[in-house]
């Protein structure tokens, strides 16, 4: 079993080249936070990272090109999501950088801020914007301002701004400063970024030109104009989305797919200002990613959820171990699409529909992955790990990822088509001839057959009549012999084992006398009495044999068991000697 | 007529000819070495990405080089192998300012070598760590270590740092060549 297993993990290693591991590469991202783009127009690809650092600071929006950092720009909050797209028709074809970070999109053209775009305010509460006004002309205390808002928070449609809720937390001697300082300002309410995408604007081709697609905390998706940053479109959801995935041309048809955080995956189109379809998953989605015109969904139980573009599900496969990202593999050049998912136990799984593929063993838990042209090869594999590594692999040009899939199955050889020769003409004949003359064939078998066993009983009773045999057949000296040779020779010790056989006569008078070629042999004692045989006993009589050649050739020592008195024997045992294999010490 | 062959064989006055087959991943500047090898009169200015392979001719002191000028882009190196068998010697490119594909250039060596048509034969091998001139390029010793050069036990090889822009290197690994070659064909 585990040599099947290390035998999965050579091929596994076979498919992939390890170009790079940093483990201290400093970088700590997701999936959504990391593109690859030729931002020079040199034919190289870069890696764009949006770092999330430590969460709290060193937010970096980073590039890499080849093992080493580039350049990193200071971004202000935690990025939520980063898509490199074209916005304009400008030469040469350089994409831009769109960061999503809190209500903002920052965006980038030749790694510098070029465009900063700010979602569009909220409706603010009526109420709370009253009893503001009245904190402001310090009409009311912070007391009765706490009061006040916490009645609204409990009733009102409309939900307090983040300024109201971060008032209501805090502790009473706080209170008054908090207000002095921000009673000023008027009221905003503002919506946050969870994902963003891109969408071509009404072009196919790889470098055209793209909107972005973000998807608010408020449960709306806004379509953006690539050059003007206007709201081209606006679609409302039932709930808060996660992932998206877009697809199409916005000028012609359209499709987004939105994994939303009630556990619903919503379908739009365009032309519908409400979800086409939507899928219910049994529990939250993790991933999303789209393969052909199929979705493929990750989620939190540890499984994977194929479905149609229509929603209608496809297959569900159980994975080991709970998912951290998801990231489609999309090689073009050889048109092979699948989907990666890094799991908790620090593998990565390739999945082609619901077929396992392929796993990569990482060295640490992969917290982001991203596949395409990394510097100027096509099959690159970028990945992050959870402390902050960076892994570069290689697709090798050799690799062939099978159809079938890697689990169990009625084995490859069952399907192989064996090679039968054609029937000959004789093989025809020969068939014929025996449907023919089945019963004269199956006659002439019989009689030959015996003829057979006829020989075979005459030759066994001649052999018995001579006492040719171990066994001795005379009711009066029942004994049995058996005889072993020991050694490697030239000596041998010839050992027979006699037995008495009978119930309870003992046997006497018995002799043992050997016959053999004396050319070959020489035995020390040629003839000896046997002592009384007791019925039942086992008699070992030990003799030794010297061969006397060294040509390696053997031959036959014949055992007599001679009765005093009798010229026939009672018993005969033909020894096959072995070939002395000691001739130097002769 | 055959006398007169070997009689001039003997003097050097004919050259001889050698096969050479240049390869190496795409971008690592294998069009550029065989430009500058070439007299200055047949150089090109520009240098385009090859497609499929190229045939030129260049000569030194005592051979006639035919190279075979192979497309390095991937789904060109499928043909590489079928010119193995009739190279004499063959000069591997390798960008050593591209530190993340020094591992495909080393795949793509692997599967040279282990080709039937390669293994067995004692057939010389130069290496050019191209683009010297790179801030961060690496050295030709540690090309040669990531490389795995050092198993090459069964044939000659050799590795040059070049810059192929300006030339320099190249001449030194030609040298080389040249008198593999020669003390291969005599």
């Amino acid at each position: 079993m585990s040599g099947s297993e290390n035998k999965d993990i050579n091929e596994v290693n076979s498919k992939w080249l390890d170009a790079h591991y940093d483990p201290v590469a400093n970088l700590y991202t997701f999936s959504s936070c990391v593109a690859l783009a030729d931002l020079n127009g040199d034919g190289e690809s870069k890696l764009v990272v949006g770092d999330l650092g430590s969460g709290a600071s060193n937010m970096k929006l980073k590039v890499f090109k080849g093992t080493s950092l580039m350049t990193e720009n200071t971004l202000l909050d935690l990025p939520t999501g980063l898509v490199a797209f074209h916005m304009d028709q400008n030469e040469p074809r350089t994409p831009a950088i769109a960061v999503a970070s809190g209500p903002f999109i920052y965006v980038y053209k030749n790694l510098r801020p070029y465009f900063k775009f700010t979602l569009p305010p909220l409706e603010v509460n009526e109420l709370e914007q009253e009893v503001w006004s009245q904190a402001r002309e310090d009409k009311i205390d912070p007391m009765s301002l706490k009061e006040m808002l916490e009645g609204i928070r409990n009733k009102a449609q409309v939900p307090l701004s983040v300024r109201s809720l971060k008032f209501l937390m805090l502790e009473h001697q706080d209170m008054e400063s908090f207000v002095n300082m921000h009673k000023q300002q008027p009221i905003r309410r503002q919506t946050v970024i969870t994902c963003i995408g891109t969408l071509k604007k009404n072009m196919a081709d790889e470098d055209a030109v793209s909107c972005l697609v973000i998807g608010t905390e408020n449960m709306e998706i806004y379509v953006l104009d690539p050059e003007a940053f206007t709201i081209l479109s606006k679609i409302s959801l039932p709930s808060t989305p996660a992932f998206m995935d877009v697809t199409g041309q916005f000028d012609v048809e359209f499709r987004i797919t939105v994994a939303c955080r009630n556990g619903n995956i919503y379908i739009l189109r365009r032309d519908s200002k409400k979800p086409k379809y939507c899928i219910e998953l049994s529990s939250h989605a993790v991933g999303l990613v789209r393969v052909n015109k199929n979705i493929v969904v990750g989620c939190t139980q540890e499984t994977l959820h194929g479905c149609t573009q229509k929603g209608k599900k496809l297959w569900t496969t159980y994975l080991p171990a709970s998912i951290v990202t998801m990231g489609l593999m999309d090689h073009k050049s050889r048109g092979f699409q699948a989907v990666l998912v890094g799991l908790a136990n620090s593998e990565v799984h390739m999945y082609r529909d619901k077929n396992l593929v392929n796993i990569i063993k990482t060295q640490d838990v992969i917290t982001s992955i991203c596949f395409g042209k990394y510097g100027r090869e096509d099959g690159s594999l970028i990945m992050t790990t959870k402390g902050g590594g960076l892994i570069i692999k290689i697709l090798k040009r050799t690799a062939v990822f099978d159809e079938k899939d890697t689990t169990p199955g009625p084995p490859v050889a069952q399907s192989v088509k064996l090679n039968v020769p054609k029937k000959t003409k004789l093989y025809v004949d020969q068939t014929m001839r025996e449907r023919e003359n089945a019963v004269a064939m199956h006659r002439a078998f019989q009689m030959d057959l015996y003829r057979l066993r006829l020989t075979a009983a005459r030759a066994y009773v001649k052999a018995l009549e001579s006492n040719l045999t171990p066994m001795s057949s005379s009711a009066s000296e029942p004994l049995k012999m058996n005889a072993v040779v020991q050694g490697l020779g030239p000596s041998f010790k010839l050992t027979l084992n006699i037995q008495n056989t009978s119930v309870c006569r003992p046997s006497m008078n018995l002799a043992i006398s050997f016959w053999y070629d004396e050319k070959l042999y020489s035995l020390k004692t040629s003839f000896f009495k046997i002592p009384l045989l007791v019925p039942g006993l086992n008699y070992p009589i030990d003799t030794f044999v010297e061969c006397l050649s060294d040509k390696g050739i053997s031959d036959v020592i014949k055992v007599f068991v001679l009765q005093i008195g009798r010229s026939n024997p009672l018993l005969t045992a033909h020894i096959n000697m072995p070939v002395s294999e000691g001739m130097a010490l002769c | 007529m055959n006398l007169f062959h070997k009689l001039s064989n003997w003097l050097r006055l004919k050259r001889q000819e050698a096969n050479v087959l240049c390869v190496g991943l795409d971008n690592s500047g294998k069009s550029t070495i065989i430009n500058q090898l070439k007299p200055s009169s047949a150089q090109t200015q520009d240098i385009v990405p090859t497609i499929g392979f190229c045939v030129e001719k260049f000569s030194t002191s005592s051979l006639t080089f035919t190279v075979f000028d192979m497309s390095g882009q991937g789904r060109y190196r499928s043909l590489w192998e079928h010119y193995y068998r009739d190279a004499h010697a063959i000069i591997f490119v390798i960008d050593s300012g591209d530190k993340v594909r020094i591992v495909v250039a080393k795949e793509e060596l692997d599967m040279l070598l282990h080709h039937s048509d390669v293994k067995h034969r004692r057939i010389p091998i130069l290496f050019f760590a191209n683009k010297s001139d790179l801030q961060d390029s690496l050295s030709s010793v540690k090309v040669s270590q990531m490389m795995g050069l050092d198993n090459i036990k069964n044939k000659p090889w050799h590795i040059c740092a070049s810059n192929a822009l300006t030339g320099e290197g190249l001449q030194e690994g030609v040298d080389w060549l040249q008198d593999q070659i020669r003390s291969l064909k005599s």
